[in-house]
């Protein structure tokens, strides 16, 4: 008894006693910073005694110091420098979290707003609140991500003042229909999440259009501010503006745009999918963990359908940044920043592993799926395969002595494998693996009862065998050929892949229309194990947008505006990719500590209050 | 003992970002300065020029980036070996020292059988070399089948040495893609080639 009221005390002084603390260390600080300035000894007034020929020289001295302080010309800075990491790290870390936050925030509200309208049009109510529960994670995320942005401007006009000067001067126009956006979104967030329940649910879905219009919006001006940073256009050789419709339609603008949204998606879907898994794991009832496995897989499910077509729109940007500039573009895949694409293969590789696995482990829970998981250990053979095809280098790193023995730095052997024709072809392989790993979970517990359900079947096998056939056959055709004719071969693997995706799932859609139900789906029912694959797959979405983040923003190399301005800062070299990872990680820690604490603070909304009567620990 | 919940995510979360940024160690690693301001000294001799040529080419000019020297198969752009033997005959009209400049001031008005344009303009940003930083890689260029002739007092259609009579008629400029004569300065072999006014003054420790 004595000891609850005793901590209900503390308790009650905690934040008192904190905000206190906080304070002092404030006041600490900031006496600390003014005791380090220089001042004058104490001393007697100098009207106060006959002047001396010191005190004259002296104050002689201070009136001239005076009178030069005051003439002093206005030089605006160039640069100023942010202690310990340097500006450029400083300004990195808070960018990279600034737009993961934004990712998140720009991607929940698209799967949250297709989610209620599938449980509006089927009238299923748990997908209603399965919507619900996806948007609770958007509130503190949205003040996270304007923190950051706010955080972000303030760092660059300090850090970078001429250059966020020369871009201000390019696009200050987009700023005030950037800012009313920002109110707008405010408004639909919040009347989306709070107005849950309250309205017609028409006019519920109204508010979730309108958010997501607004965050387009928002995402279309931020980006165009960074895209003409990596090619920009309409200005002059000086940098002095011509056009502003062509500064923001610039090469880069529209492949980035649906880049990001493609990716916001998918990278959305796996956090929210890391925080079902939490809920998961901290659930003591089958009911929670059935509604939390549930909830996973739909996040897992959007994360990797979105992921798919993402290295189309990958190579769609990187087409763009060829056409802006050849420099550009071999920088990126030839020059500096080519090895970086072998630790983009590694994360690729193990979030193709751990979509796969997870679902794999999920036809455990679905009654009547062992015939389709014999085919796990070819699927699996067929994604190792890509993945180690994927992730061999041109060049390998070797010894004096191995490199006299294979000839050069291309190995005979594995050499071949280094090139794009390899490395295209395995990623289209893997993108068709994967999508047969989800056309066997489909049919996990199902049995198709149409008419025509046989050659439905076997077309949908002849269109997977021929388009496999048809992209391996062209991958090896690139030997044979010249540059020219090779590099345009990628649009036909592209094409022949995305078709089969596409034309199966149609007829997919068609061939389950009525099934016949063979097993129940037992949700809950899985491995603890699969939980932890999801977290694993948000991580590895996270870590590989802070690293391509970084390719994007690296290739100007020592350039602010690629071409126009110079980077002239201490920071203007490249640094290692060991360098570039350490950042990405420690980045990517931060946002799963903040992360953590909007999932903590989401949770808080399913505890029952606070009752004086309950005994709390 | 269980590890409480919290802690295990935590885990799980570091040893991935930990697995990641161990990868990252693993290539090479490199850190790319910015390219460095050279000085052409005005009493570089044709040698000397091909020495700070391949310096260019290797450094500010990215010309290795993509273009290689005795590599075949599978190229994306020509290789450069033996380039100067080919480059007299490349184009008629235009002698070895001709093409050389038309290929780095106008590269797409020619492009070689085979592949496909991609070369961007030398002259301007982001490489943006000078005009004798091109001489001097001209001089290079000359060595891979061939003897470097250029000097700092050559000119050619897009460049004309100060003092040097202009190669094109007045009042044509040269544009891009345009044939114009080219005059080659008198400067012989052995000749030790007068300071053009442009050029800075000659030998500083740490210059080129």
């Amino acid at each position: 008894m004595m000891n609850g009221l005793r901590s209900k005390k503390l308790l009650f002084v905690l934040g008192p006693v904190t905000g206190l603390v906080m304070f002092g260390a404030v006041l600490l600080v900031a006496t600390f910073l003014t005791n380090r300035e220089y001042r004058e000894p104490d001393r007697v007034p100098i009207t106060a005694v006959d002047p001396t020929p010191r005190a004259t020289g002296l104050a002689d001295e201070a009136a001239a110091a005076d009178a030069a302080a005051k003439a002093k010309p206005y030089v605006e800075a160039e640069y100023r420098r942010f202690p310990v990491v340097g500006s450029r790290v400083a300004i990195w870390a808070v960018a990279q979290l600034h737009l993961l936050f934004a990712a998140f925030v720009l991607a929940v509200p698209i799967f949250a707003l297709i989610i209620e309208v599938i449980g509006y049009k089927t009238g299923d109510m748990r997908y209603d609140r399965l919507a619900h529960e996806f948007s609770k994670l958007l509130s503190v995320s949205f003040s996270l991500t304007a923190t950051f942005g706010a955080f972000l401007t303030f760092m660059l006009i300090a850090l970078y003042p001429k250059f966020t000067n020369y871009l201000m001067s390019v696009f200050s126009p987009t700023f005030l229909p950037y800012v009313l956006l920002f109110f707008a979104e405010a408004f639909f967030l919040y009347t989306y999440y709070y107005g849950w329940g309250k309205f017609h649910p028409l006019v519920h879905i109204a508010l979730g259009v309108g958010l997501n219009l607004v965050g387009t919006g928002i995402m279309l001006i931020a980006n165009s501010w960074l895209t003409f940073m990596m090619s920009p256009r309409g200005i002059s050789d000086s940098g002095a503006l011509i056009s502003l419709e062509e500064a923001i339609n610039n090469y880069t603008w529209m492949p980035i745009n649906v880049h990001r949204i493609i990716a916001n998606v998918a990278f959305g879907g796996s956090v929210a999918a890391a925080y079902a898994a939490f809920k998961f794991l901290a659930a003591e009832t089958d009911e929670e963990r059935a509604h939390y496995d549930w909830m996973g897989y739909i996040g897992n499910f959007v994360a990797i359908i979105s992921f798919l077509p993402l290295p189309f729109a990958g190579y769609w940007l990187a087409k763009e940044i060829y056409a802006y500039s050849q420099t550009l573009g071999l920088t990126m895949m030839g020059g500096a920043f080519s090895w970086l694409f072998i630790i983009q293969a590694v994360l690729i590789g193990n979030l193709f592993l751990g979509a796969n696995y997870y679902l794999w482990l999920g036809m455990g829970r679905v009654e009547g799926a062992q015939p389709f998981q014999r085919f796990v250990k070819y699927l699996l053979a067929a994604i190792v395969l890509c993945f180690m095809i994927w992730a061999t280098p041109r060049s390998i790193i070797a010894t004096v002595s191995e490199i006299r023995a294979m000839g050069g730095s291309t190995h005979p052997i594995l050499g071949f494998f280094g090139v794009m024709s390899a490395k295209n072809t395995a990623v289209n392989i893997l993108i068709l693996t994967t999508f047969m790993s989800f056309l066997l979970y489909r049919r996990t517990g199902r049995t198709a009862t149409v008419s025509w359900a046989k050659t439905g079947q076997a077309v949908q096998l002849l269109i997977f065998g021929a388009a496999a056939v048809f992209v391996i056959f062209l991958g090896v055709y690139g030997y044979f050929v010249e540059a020219s004719v090779r590099i345009g071969l990628s649009v036909p693997q592209v094409s022949s892949v995305l078709f089969a995706m596409v034309s199966i799932s149609a007829i997919d859609i068609f061939l389950f229309r009525k099934p016949k139900l063979t097993g129940e789906v037992r949700w809950g029912k899985i491995p603890a194990i699969s939980q932890y694959v999801l977290i694993f797959i948000a991580v590895t979405f996270t870590w590989l947008m802070g690293l391509m983040g970084y390719v994007r923003s690296g290739l100007r190399q020592h350039w602010h505006v690629y071409g126009v301005i110079r980077d002239t800062s201490p920071d203007a070299f490249t640094p290692t990719l060991g360098f570039a990872t350490q950042v990405v990680s420690v980045t990517v820690l931060l946002f799963f500590v903040l992360i953590g604490f909007v999932f903590w603070l989401a949770s808080l909304h399913d505890r029952p209050d606070f009752n004086p009567g309950t005994k709390h620990s | 003992m269980t590890i409480p919940l919290p802690a295990r995510i935590g885990l799980l979360v570091l040893a991935t970002t930990g697995f990641y940024t161990y990868v990252g160690q693993l290539v090479p690693q490199k850190e790319v300065q910015p390219p460095q301001e050279t000085t052409i000294r005005a009493d570089l001799t044709t040698a000397d020029m091909v020495t700070v040529g391949r310096q260019i080419m290797e450094g500010k000019g990215l010309c290795f980036t993509c273009h290689t020297i005795g590599k075949s198969g599978a190229l994306r752009f020509p290789d450069l070996d033996g380039v100067a033997s080919r480059a007299a005959t490349r184009e008629p009209g235009l002698d070895e020292v001709g093409y050389f400049a038309k290929s780095i001031y106008a590269p797409d008005s020619f492009i070689v059988p085979g592949f496909n344009p991609g070369m961007p303009v030398i002259n301007k940003p982001p490489i943006g070399l000078n005009d004798q930083e091109i001489l001097c890689v001209i001089a290079y260029l000359q060595t891979l089948g061939g003897t470097a002739t250029v000097t700092l007092q050559t000119s050619h259609a897009y460049y004309t040495a100060p003092g040097a009579t202009p190669p094109a008629p007045p009042g044509e400029k040269a544009e891009p893609g345009e044939k114009l004569p080219l005059t080659l300065p008198p400067a012989q072999k052995g000749e030790t080639p007068k300071a053009p006014a442009a050029v800075p003054p000659p030998a500083k420790k740490g210059e080129v």
